[in-house]
């Protein structure tokens, strides 16, 4: 072999080598580079989508207040313009961390935060996110999560059970605890039944405190003498147009009560239902004697009754193995269903609330697919208000595609 | 050996490629392949803010440390922990050369510095004492008279022709509604007798009479006022069996007078119409109380406009157009202007020749429509030109809409508004202390 040959063979493998080991180089130069790129268009996407969602208010507009599946997807309030969402179309979303509760042989979305109050909705009737993709036109190519969070935080502790009634609001911001805001609250005192004749009543007192700057209040009920008193408090915390609600209840029978379940959203009818029939959970329970309120938040934050059918309450007895009563809610307009409840034949009962529109009682809402897991998830977010309460809108989003470049 | 050189030679230069390119490819940092909309976040916090017209509160009170420190902890709890702030309110006043001046009244921070990466929105509010409005010009003030005369003919005593499902009167009132705030005058000619007086140069009200524009609201129909503009030799040519001579005199009126006749449909003073005068006699169509003229009372009108001697003329001028005629370009402009949206296309049967503007010494001074292919204008005004010691002017007009019926009245106003351009006065947004303007710039910690 002359020397040529062995200059040509060392000088080609050289070369060959040289060749992939510089591939394998701007490879990895590149590779990054792309996946920057596909982060940031999942980014810009994110962002576009977020406003799509909340500048349009989907197709029925007023779908959150109808049983049909929109044509278009929304959560807009159709009267308003900007960042002001529907309480009724988040209502209508199909929660992506509530439960689902059967009842009657048919499914409800629940949402709550503790015992008290609870909203829940046919799961029939809801948005589901599936459908949410198609009608925005990002089914097999992106997932989203929804997210509205109450910017206020109201939490109301109990620290002293009688005498008087000594209770502790807190209410703090996403960033800041919300110092030197107005409290204006109701105190919802139910006075139980004494005769099987008669049926649980309440009566509201109303009052305004200031945040200290730790953003906290006290107030003090000297009138609540009796530890087992039932009530419901909520506290409206509000300053510079931003408001947050809160709530705390004291009930003296949490094993049996009434539960307001949505039965259908276009006709506003609820029913009233005893707990034991929901999930077949147990076969016997009392009768529970209830009177039922709808309220609506007036603009100085008092509670102003609506009436329902002929009188502002409803009273009646919801028995477990039976068909439920229902009421038929008055209106569209935000409020609070309150429920007083009380087993017969017993001193037990307490009080439970449903919201009409998630607002009413500042219900966080998530709707979506779950961001965990997910390669590469870009958020952004908005300030929103939904009726009177500020919100904060965040979108979770990811892509789906098989194509993702991956580092 | 020498191959291996070559080689080592190109692997140098290969990585002097790649360095070359590792050195320029600087990829973004993490923070800005998925950066929070600061931007978007910033308005929807001041929009948040002012949903009850707070913010828009303290930015007139910044002197108010309540206020302004209710707004700091509004801020601070409404925006997640991460995000600095920088809330800036600016005073909005003019120049004297008409610019706009901005000068910061207050700022309010949670930080020294927003980071290297920052964003920011602004937002203008108003005070609540002021009041933003819109002033019309009247027409015809600006020669520093007293303003033009509009004269809507609603004369109770005719019949319309082509304004089907409207009614004279009900046409009346949507040309009031829609150009009283433009006419310092409006009067609306309520019988024939009426119109008999202004004919003769009498005002009704006090009103001037010249320089007016006038609207028939009885479409093809023109109301005739009985006796002497109806007589024979002044409304009525016997040689012919025709009321063109009316129309003959209403042309010599509108050059005398310097009025603008304003058609709003169809074939102009295609009939007379006065129920008393016409009894018996029916428009062919069946409706009484009208006469019909025919295509010669626009010739006789147009002779009249131009002082030509009369001369019966029954030749039908006008086009059927096949295709829909769209409005000009100024017209448009002028719908934004003036807040008339009217459809951009419509079907024209009654179009006017280009050939009138010689044959009358007429020129257009606004186009509604464009031209259409043959020469023909579907709306548009013509001012009549005369020589006053050598120098051309216009004295008399004629607006006619060659529209296929039903007319839209809101053509008619937006091509007497296009021709004569009357300004709005919006009040000044930058007078001292009506505007604040709010700047919210958010940037996120640890951008230092």
């Amino acid at each position: 072999m002359s020397g040529i040959s062995i200059d040509h063979i060392v000088s080609i493998i050289i070369f060959l080598a040289a060749i992939l080991l510089f591939v394998s180089l701007f490879g990895q130069t590149v590779q990054p580079a792309l996946t920057y790129q596909q982060n940031q268009a999942v980014a810009t996407k994110c962002s576009d989508l977020l406003d799509t969602m909340l500048l349009n208010p989907g197709s029925p507009s007023n779908w959150g207040q109808e049983n049909s599946i929109p044509t278009g997807f929304g959560v807009q309030d159709p009267e308003f313009t900007e960042y002001q969402l529907s309480a009724f179309s988040l209502m209508r979303l199909s929660s992506a961390t509530g439960n689902l509760v059967e009842y009657d042989n048919l499914y409800y979305n629940e949402l709550n935060s503790g015992f008290g109050a609870s909203l829940l909705t046919p799961n029939a009737q809801a948005l589901n996110y599936s459908t949410a993709l198609t009608l925005l036109g990002i089914n097999d190519t992106y997932g989203f999560q929804l997210t509205l969070t109450p910017d206020i935080t109201v939490s109301i502790i109990e620290n002293q059970a009688c005498s008087p009634l000594n209770l502790s609001i807190s209410a703090t911001g996403t960033g800041f605890p919300f110092a030197g805001a107005s409290i204006n609250y109701c105190l919802i005192l139910v006075t139980l039944a004494q005769t099987d004749a008669q049926y649980p009543f309440y009566t509201i007192q109303s009052g305004a405190v200031t945040t200290n700057p730790q953003g906290m209040a006290y107030v003090a009920f000297p009138s609540v003498t009796d530890a087992n008193q039932v009530y419901a408090f909520i506290a409206y915390a509000h300053m510079d147009d931003i408001v947050g609600v809160g709530y705390h209840t004291r009930v003296s029978s949490t094993d049996q009560y009434v539960v307001p379940i949505v039965q259908d959203i276009a006709s506003q009818e609820v029913a009233l239902a005893h707990n034991y029939d929901l999930n077949n959970s147990l076969p016997n329970g009392s009768p529970l004697r209830y009177n039922a309120t709808f309220v609506i938040l007036t603009e100085d934050y008092t509670l102003s009754a609506l009436s329902l059918g002929s009188s502002s309450s409803v009273t009646n007895i919801t028995t477990p193995g039976n068909t439920s009563p229902t009421v038929f809610l008055p209106t569209y307009a935000n409020g609070i269903l309150i429920v007083t409840y009380q087993q017969e034949n017993s001193t037990q009962g307490g009080v439970v609330m449903m919201p009409w529109g998630v607002n009413s009682l500042a219900f966080p809402v998530t709707f979506g697919g779950n961001p965990q897991h997910q390669e590469w998830v870009a958020t952004d977010m908005r300030q929103v208000m939904v009726g009177n309460v500020a919100y904060q809108a965040k979108l979770s989003l990811w892509s789906t595609q098989e194509t993702q470049v991956t580092s | 050996m020498m191959r291996t050189v070559e080689v080592l030679i190109v692997i140098i230069i290969m990585t002097g490629a790649f360095i070359a390119t590792s050195f320029f490819a600087v990829l973004p940092l993490p923070r800005q392949v998925s950066p929070l909309n600061l931007n978007r976040l910033s308005l929807t916090t001041m929009e948040m803010l002012d949903s009850n017209h707070g913010l828009s509160q303290a930015a007139f009170d910044t002197n108010n440390s309540t206020l302004m420190a209710e707004l700091q902890v509004a801020l601070s709890a409404s925006l997640p922990p991460n995000v600095l702030y920088n809330l800036t309110v600016y005073n909005v006043n003019s120049g004297q050369d008409g610019a706009t001046l901005y000068n910061a009244q207050k700022s309010i921070s949670n930080a020294k510095s927003l980071g290297i990466t920052s964003d920011a929105s602004s937002y203008l509010v108003a005070s609540s004492n002021a009041t933003f409005d819109v002033t019309p010009q009247k027409i015809g003030e600006n020669n520093g008279g007293g303003g033009i005369t509009l004269y809507i003919l609603n004369c109770s005593d005719s019949n319309g022709w082509w304004i089907t499902g409207y009614t004279s009167p009900s046409l009346a009132e949507n040309v009031y509604q829609l150009l009283s705030p433009y006419f310092a005058n409006i009067v609306m000619v309520q019988n024939t007798k009426q119109l008999a007086q202004i004919l003769n140069g009498t005002a009704l009200q006090g009103e001037a009479v010249k320089n007016a524009v006038i609207v028939n609201t009885c479409g093809e129909a023109v109301p005739i006022p009985s006796g002497y503009y109806a007589s024979p030799g002044v409304g009525y040519d016997s040689a012919s069996g025709s009321y063109a001579r009316y129309s003959y005199n209403l042309g010599q009126r509108v050059l005398e007078y310097n009025w603008t006749w304003v058609s709003i449909v169809g074939y102009p003073l295609y009939y007379v119409s006065n129920t008393a005068l016409f009894p018996n006699t029916q428009n062919t169509w069946g409706i009484y109380g009208m006469n019909l003229v025919g295509p010669a009372g626009l010739n006789a009108f147009l002779e009249g406009l131009d002082n030509q001697p009369y001369s019966y003329n029954d030749n039908w001028i006008t086009a059927d157009l096949s295709n829909p005629v769209y409005l000009s370009n100024e017209a448009i402009n002028y719908c934004n202007y003036y807040g008339i949206y009217p459809s951009v296309y419509q079907s024209a049967t009654r179009a006017l020749p280009t050939s009138i503007l010689n044959t009358y010494n007429l020129n257009v001074t606004t186009y509604v429509f464009n031209t259409a292919l043959g020469g023909w204008n579907a709306g548009a005004v013509y001012r009549h030109n005369i020589s006053v010691n050598g120098e051309n002017q216009f004295q008399g007009g004629f607006f006619a809409l060659g529209l296929t019926r039903t007319p839209d009245i809101r053509l008619t106003a937006l091509g007497l508004l296009c021709d004569y351009q009357p300004r709005l006065y919006s009040s000044d947004y930058n007078s001292y202390d009506t505007s604040r303007l709010v700047v919210l710039q958010l940037g996120l910690v640890g951008g230092t």
